[in-house]
């Protein structure tokens, strides 16, 4: 197969304010292939559809489309040349119908008027060659079914002659049955010539549909044209994970096998993302939940802090049972969470540090509801200065400060509650090197003091590294449970995309 | 002062006064120099300088608009009267404050059409008790020591006026359908109304046949006289108590494409009394209910102050209380009016 | 209050030294407000040099002080509102309410032959009912802050025209008028009221736990879930407090006009909003300055004033009232600006 390649990207380089997205990614994608992207969340997969798209450009590299380099302008200039993405969260708009979704963005006009009946026999013409005429092009697409909406996003992509489709995690809204007709219609696509980029976390689909694969880390193409069929799942995975786990992790101690419950899970279910979920943390314990992102992991950790109501199952702190979705019952119990978003769900952006951290323990500092806001500001200096909140001053605005100074204020509010359990959901998202480090030596001092912490991460290496039991979670349901040093990296991974062979 | 205005008080009357038809008395005085008033007396002579404190709703609407012009332009025509007009202003609170401010200011007279009578009364008191004339215009006070003279429309007269003229004009047609477009139903200005109406017409053995009310808007108008020509498939006359909501009752009128009965307006607004004169549309007469009051109470407040007498009157001094006549105006006689009408 | 008992609590309690706390917020909060009185002071000399002596007069102040009254302590309880977030826009509506309900024959029966201060317990009730349901409505029935109060502005006023018939109902208890009509020191009733509602304010929103959350629940309310605050119920304290506010100042309007009426506090919402928005208060919640907000009514009282005196139109004060919101509003960007820069 020398077959010249439809598109092909060299050292593409794209970079946002703080961040380099994507580092030098190469491939080539090949007319009638199924070309499959793999990568861990935060590898650049979404960054580099949307570069492939036009819908970035990028910094650096160049991207040939049938031997010519291009810079698309947007995704309608993209899609005039035939390169069409179909992203996670469908781009339709409910409300209007299929034909007017297909055409939209390049009606079919003439001067200002639209051709509806035109436009109504072609998007006609192309739900039959997706094998779809039973979807009228009058319907509202706000009624279809997701995965004929799927459908109508693919006619979309290619009534503008796509000859290269990017489909972004298709088969995650769709049940099995689906996948299968998703996957006749792909195939039938790329009879006739179309090229297809797949994104999938699903290794079992993609040796189903896949005829080439390439690897991306961090923003860059780690390995490109491997046998979809042929390459290993560890081999892959390894690829994927990449660096040798760095020995950035605190020594662990040993966890007091007397030490006491702190917390207690049993059965916890919210009857939609999870169920029947039992987890023990003991004092001085740190456990980590491992998960795909949409497995449930974030809202178990909601549920159990009462900040979504859960549909059976009870928690305890110290053998006292909590009520049900009251965030105040267990704050007053002494849990405390850091949430996932931090900026939306953590803090109060606009407000000063100071108050940050004493939102949560204003009785303290208030007698008869008044506020000692000297106190206030005397504890929150004490805490930021041993946290090392850099720049200094209690007084700063928030908002000014780098994700890893905001997680650390976060982090001082349920310091200085003294809290019996600690929640953290993506404790080092958008956090740099430095001060991850950092922040895992605060969790494991937090720990070694007798803090019971749970942490969830996407990234496995944090999990394995920080916690001393790891539970993997998939599609709500605890999968495994074993201490840390029992498992690796590519063991979770495995576990965690198992169950996603439809 | 004091003293004085005791005796006022003590010697003060209770008059109906026809004061728009003395006008008819004397000749039309084409000159502007005083128009409505013609009474030819030294009392236009300048006196000794009167300064007036003026305060009105908010003129949401061109009757009460009229009444502020009006005001504006009487007091204009006398060197020795010195205006302060003040915003209008539907919040009693702001218009306790503008009272305020002219007892601060020591003024002479102050001309007060309250938002709500009741309401304005304290500081009405306050005004009185030191010493200022208060004049009273179209809305009562609910004490009488808030005013030392009080300027009245007549509503019920108006009714009476309306149905008057409606009966005469059908002469004797005992079968004929009257129709009735009311305005704010609630208010207690509208009962008065429909109920001399009423009156009027039970004296020719008519009554009203079908009754809608509006909301004084033209809008409102519109709706009510829709629904009005819509109910009733055949009418002889219709008597609309509002010329402002009448601009949405001729609309609708002119979108029925029917013309079988004719219209008495109400309040007397120019553009129906031009439609009278031109004798060109449904409108064949209309009752006034003056929005010359707000002068009316100026020249009173100049007399008052001036310790004058109201000219025709042998009484010395200027009523307690003037209630305006509320005349129907047709094609024989709308000449007269039209100067003074009110633009909605 | 009733966080914080769990045994984990900071037990150290510092040394209480308010006094530098206090100036520091005081300094900060003239700070922030220089604009504000550079408006007042201006539109002042405007007064002096338009109307002379007529403006510069101590009765003058007065007049303007008790024009500011009502208004002022709707706008007091607004702030608050707006700082945690949310809006009302049946402010006027409650206040009419709650002059209705407190000045009919039964109620002023009741006030005769107990005390008058029935009358001010029947307004403040009133008031703070009209309130709680506003707040239940948004906080538990999740009906988003306009929708809610823009319902509760049609329902309040119609029940009050329903009440009173359209009437003007009059006041006749002798002990009610007697206390508002008094002055303490010189200084009437009403306007002792508005200065005892701002400072108080003041001190609950710089000094308290409930100030504190206000913010907190207004600059994020997410946030301020997962920090542990009870957002709900403390949106329907909020509304609640606005609500006794309205009832407050209905009971001042009663003293100053001897009527109670479904007319009385007409398009108090917008005049209200607009005073606590020129003031400093971000329409988005999470800042608020009572202070400020005090400015604001002051102003648009004054200008109100001047206006009068110079024999100027309604309609040159909207236009002139609409510019000062319009600058306020651009200066209040501004200055966000550079403080996030």
């Amino acid at each position: 197969m020398t077959a010249p390649a439809l598109l092909s990207v060299r050292g593409v380089v794209k970079r946002f304010p703080g961040v380099t997205a994507l580092g030098g990614v190469d491939f080539d994608v090949r007319a009638g292939e199924v070309h499959c992207l793999l990568g861990q969340n935060g590898a650049g997969k979404s960054t580099l559809i949307k570069v492939l798209s036009g819908a970035h450009r990028p910094d650096e590299g160049e991207i040939r489309w049938r031997g010519e380099v291009v810079s698309f302008s947007g995704p309608t200039a993209a899609m005039r040349s035939g390169v069409a993405a179909i992203y996670q969260e469908l781009d339709l708009v409910a409300g209007l119908s299929v034909a007017d979704n297909v055409f939209l963005g390049h009606e079919l006009s003439t001067a200002g008027f639209t051709h509806r009946s035109e436009a109504r026999r072609r998007t006609r013409a192309l739900l039959d060659r997706l094998g779809h005429p039973d979807i009228s092009p009058d319907r509202d697409v706000g009624r279809l079914s997701v995965a004929h909406q799927q459908i109508v996003s693919m006619a979309r992509a290619l009534s503008l002659d796509g000859q290269l489709l990017i489909m972004d995690e298709p088969s995650a809204v769709l049940d099995p049955d689906e996948v299968r007709v998703l996957f006749g219609i792909i195939r039938e696509l790329t009879a006739q010539g179309v090229a297809v980029v797949y994104i999938s976390h699903r290794l079992a689909e993609i040796r189903e549909i896949g005829d080439r694969v390439t690897v991306l880390k961090d923003g860059r193409t780690v390995a490109t044209g491997l046998d979809a069929r042929e390459v290993r799942t560890p081999e892959l995975i390894g690829m994927m994970t990449g660096r040798v786990l760095e020995n950035v992790f605190p020594q662990r101690k040993p966890v007091d096998p007397a030490a006491p419950e702190v917390l207690c899970v049993r059965g916890l279910t919210d009857g939609d993302r999870f169920a029947e979920v039992d987890l023990t943390v003991h004092a001085g314990e740190v456990v980590g939940l491992a998960g795909l992102v949409g497995s449930g992991r974030s809202e178990i950790l909601e549920t159990i802090y009462g900040a979504r109501k859960s549909a059976g199952g009870t928690v305890e702190v110290d053998g006292r049972r909590l009520r049900r979705g009251s965030v105040g019952a267990a704050v007053r119990a002494g849990m405390g969470l850091c949430p996932e978003e931090r900026k939306s769900q953590g803090l109060l952006l606009d407000q000063a540090v100071y108050r940050n951290i004493t939102v949560s323990s204003l009785s303290a500092f208030a007698s008869f509801g008044f506020l000692d806001d000297r106190a206030e500001r005397d504890r929150a200096r004490g805490l930021t200065e041993a946290l090392d909140v850099r720049p200094a001053g209690v007084e700063r605005v928030v908002r000014g400060l780098s994700g890893g100074n905001q997680q650390k204020v976060v982090l001082a509010r349920w310091l200085l509650r003294e809290c019996r359990v600690l929640l953290l959901d993506e404790p080092t998202r958008g956090v740099d090197v430095g001060a991850r480090s950092e922040i895992y030596e605060l969790v494991r001092e937090l720990a070694d003091s007798g803090v019971a912490v749970v942490i969830v991460s996407s990234e496995v290496e944090e999990v394995l590294g920080l916690a001393d039991r790891v539970l993997v979670v998939r599609e709500g349901r605890v999968v495994h449970e074993g201490p840390a040093d029992e498992i690796d990296e590519s063991r979770v991974l495995d576990l965690v995309m198992e169950g996603h062979a439809a | 002062m004091q003293h004085k205005r005791l005796t006022l008080l003590a010697t003060a009357l209770t008059l109906g006064v026809a004061l728009t038809a003395c006008t008819g008395n004397t000749p039309q005085d084409t000159g502007g120099g005083n128009q409505g008033g013609g009474v030819r007396v030294a009392n236009d002579e300048p006196g000794e300088k009167v300064v007036i404190g003026f305060s009105a709703p908010a003129a949401d609407h061109g009757w009460m608009a009229a009444i502020t012009n009006a005001a504006k332009a009487e007091a204009g025509k006398y060197s020795d009267v010195e205006l302060r007009v003040v915003e209008g202003t539907n919040d009693v609170n702001l218009q306790i404050s503008q009272v305020e401010t002219f007892i601060n200011d020591k003024v002479d007279a102050i001309v007060l059409l309250p938002f709500d009578g009741a309401a304005l009364t304290p500081v009405a008191l306050k005004a009185m008790k030191a010493g200022i004339t208060v004049i009273n215009v179209d809305r009562e006070f609910d004490s009488p020591f808030a005013a030392r003279s009080t300027v009245l429309g007549d509503n019920y007269g108006m009714g009476v006026s309306a149905g008057t003229y409606v009966c005469e004009k059908l002469n004797g047609k005992s079968d004929a359908v009257v129709a009735e477009i009311a305005g704010i139903d609630s208010l207690p200005l509208t009962q008065d109304r429909s109920k001399g109406f009423a009156d009027a017409l039970s004296g020719c053995g008519l009554k009203v046949s079908n009754r809608v009310a509006a909301e004084f808007t033209v809008e409102s108008g519109e709706r009510a006289a829709a629904n009005l020509l819509q109910a009733a498939p055949k009418i002889d006359a219709i008597w609309n108590h509002d010329d402002d909501q009448g601009v949405g009752v001729a609309a609708a009128v002119k979108n029925s494409g029917r013309g079988e009965f004719f219209m008495v307006g109400g309040a007397g607004s120019a553009n129906v009394m031009r439609e009278i004169q031109a004798d060109n549309g449904p409108h064949k007469a209309t009752v006034i209910y003056p929005s010359t009051q707000g002068a009316d109470g100026i020249r009173l407040a100049r007399l008052a102050v001036q310790n004058k007498s109201l000219g025709d009157l042998v009484e010395v001094e200027v009523p307690r209380q003037v209630q305006l006549y509320a005349p129907v105006v047709t094609k024989d006689n709308v000449d007269r009016y039209l100067p003074t009408a009110f633009e909605s | 209050m009733s966080e914080d008992t769990a045994a984990a609590v900071a037990k150290e309690k510092a040394p209480a030294v308010k006094e530098s706390g206090l100036s520091a917020l005081l300094g900060s909060a003239a700070g922030r407000n220089t604009g504000l009185v550079v408006a007042l002071v201006l539109l002042c000399l405007g007064g002096v040099v338009t109307a002379g002596d007529r403006f510069a007069d101590v009765d003058n102040l007065l007049t303007i002080l008790r024009l500011a009254a009502v208004i002022g302590v709707v706008s007091v309880g607004m702030t608050f509102v707006i700082t945690g977030g949310g809006i009302d826009l049946s402010v006027g509506a409650i206040v009419a309410l709650s002059s209705v309900w407190a000045t009919t024959l039964a109620t002023q029966g009741l006030a005769n032959d107990i005390h008058w201060i029935v009358i001010v317990l029947t307004a403040l009730l009133v008031g703070g009912a009209c309130g709680l349901v506003n707040g239940v409505l948004i906080a538990y029935g999740k009906v988003v802050a306009f929708i809610a109060t823009l319902a509760s502005l049609a329902a309040a006023r119609g029940l009050a025209e329903i009440i009173s018939n359209r009437k003007t109902q009059i006041v006749n208890v002798p002990g009610f008028t007697a206390f508002f009509d008094a002055s303490v020191l010189g200084v009437p009733v009403l306007v002792v009221i508005f200065a005892v509602v701002a400072a108080g304010g003041w001190v609950l929103l710089n000094r308290t736990t409930f100030g504190r959350r206000t913010f907190a629940v207004g600059g994020n309310p997410e946030a301020a879930r997962l920090a542990g605050i009870d957002v709900r119920r403390h949106t329907v304290m909020l509304y609640s407090l606005l609500g006794l506010c309205c009832g407050l100042a209905a009971v001042m309007l009663i003293a100053r006009t001897t009527t109670g009426s479904a007319t009385h506090g007409g398009l108090y919402e917008l005049d209200a909003i607009a005073a606590v928005v020129i003031g400093g208060t971000l329409l988005t919640g999470g800042r608020g300055t009572i202070a400020g907000t005090v400015f604001g009514v002051l102003i648009f009282t004054t200008l109100s004033n001047v206006f009068t005196l110079n024999n100027l139109s309604i309609s040159a004060q909207a236009v002139a009232k609409g510019a000062i919101i319009v600058v306020a509003v651009l200066l209040q960007q501004r200055l966000a600006r550079r403080s996030g820069a």
